[in-house]
């Protein structure tokens, strides 16, 4: 059976499981972009967000990911394990750092791993903005990406995220509130 | 609900959108997850999954082939031989001619008797007569051919209508 653009991402999976590279690809290739973007803005770093991508992808080929097609979309699983991975990525340097106060900490010190002032994109007002992201505080960076440049709705993100849709929506509110103020100072410095 | 309160920020981030919108992973994590795939379905297939259609038809063939030529092998000569030691019968004009041995065997009998006995029609059956509910209980009047030492050599009916 051939692969089409609107071949279902259950039947490429049940394809994947019988031994169907062609089907494996597809599925790599469809969704490969939004999780390479979302990493890509989440550590600020292009080396770490491919070793996110293909980690989570492994783990689907594996089987060690156990994809639950009640649960969810496959992307919507995907951005859940880039975001563990990239939690798992982070913690060496977050047990090192302390502790945040509480969900007001908006902006974060630059990560020195990520390299988050490394230019990604070659526009540069577009690029001004990942900067100003890069510097949020990462639980406002994952509410921000995903509803802002993937157009999750709230409860698919509290879900990625495991928070309540409340959560999500402040989270929202202080991420929006902190990316724009970054912006404005960042304005401000310019002129 | 928050897109109203910095409106600044709508097109910064439709400017990110779109300068992100072709940036995909590199080249490299698709052929180095492709290998791994390649090697993980090789291990993960056990060697049954792993024959496509033409392997397996020409296995089931094997095994027909294997299994035919054992079960001729394995019948009773005299079934191998082509069923040709079977009783012979032959039904004319009302009576019915039952060898009960082979032919050559009749043949060479140097001293056959004669017996006139009666037999139900109903022991005929097995032998290929035909048997109505009607005629079931009847007996059958036959003269059966004995070798010298008494043994059964053929049988003849008479009247088996």
């Amino acid at each position: 059976m051939t692969i089409t653009p609107t071949t279902s991402d259950d039947e490429l999976l049940r394809r994947m499981r019988s031994a169907d590279a062609q089907a494996f690809a597809a599925l790599y290739r469809r969704h490969q972009g939004p999780v390479y973007r979302f990493a890509l803005l989440r550590c600020g770093s292009g080396d770490t967000a491919a070793d996110v991508v293909q980690e989570a992808f492994m783990g689907l080929l594996t089987g060690r990911l156990a994809f639950d097609p009640l649960r969810g979309s496959l992307s919507n699983f995907l951005f859940g394990v880039a975001r563990l991975l990239i939690l798992k990525h982070e913690e060496p340097r977050r047990r090192e750092s302390p502790l945040p106060d509480s969900d007001e900490d908006e902006l974060e010190p630059a990560l020195e791993e990520a390299c988050p002032l490394t230019r990604v994109l070659a526009n540069e007002s577009a690029e001004e903005v990942r900067r100003a992201l890069a510097r949020l505080a990462p639980h406002y960076r994952d509410a921000l990406i995903l509803y802002e440049m993937h157009g999750l709705s709230y409860l698919e993100i509290a879900t990625i995220c495991a928070v309540d849709i409340g959560t999500v929506r402040s989270r929202l509110a202080r991420g929006r509130a902190a990316l724009a103020k970054a912006l404005r100072l960042h304005a401000l410095d310019a002129t | 609900m928050h897109d109203d309160d910095f409106p600044e920020l709508e097109p910064r981030l439709a400017q990110l959108r779109n300068a992100l919108a072709q940036v995909d992973a590199p080249r490299c994590v698709e052929k180095e997850l492709m290998q791994a795939f390649a090697s993980q379905s090789a291990r993960a297939r056990p060697w049954y999954r792993r024959l496509g259609l033409l392997e397996w038809s020409a296995a089931v063939a094997c095994v027909l082939v294997c299994v035919a030529v054992v079960g001729l092998l394995s019948l009773p000569p005299r079934l191998a031989d082509g069923f040709d030691d079977s009783p012979l019968v032959r039904i004319d004009s009302g009576g019915a001619f039952i060898a009960l041995d082979s032919v050559e065997r009749i043949e060479a009998e140097p001293a056959p008797r004669l017996v006139e006995t009666e037999v139900p029609r109903t022991m005929l059956a097995a032998l290929g007569l035909p048997v109505t509910p009607e005629n079931a209980g009847d007996a059958v009047r036959a003269e059966m051919l004995v070798g010298a030492a008494g043994e059964p050599l053929a049988l003849r009916l008479t009247s088996i209508d």
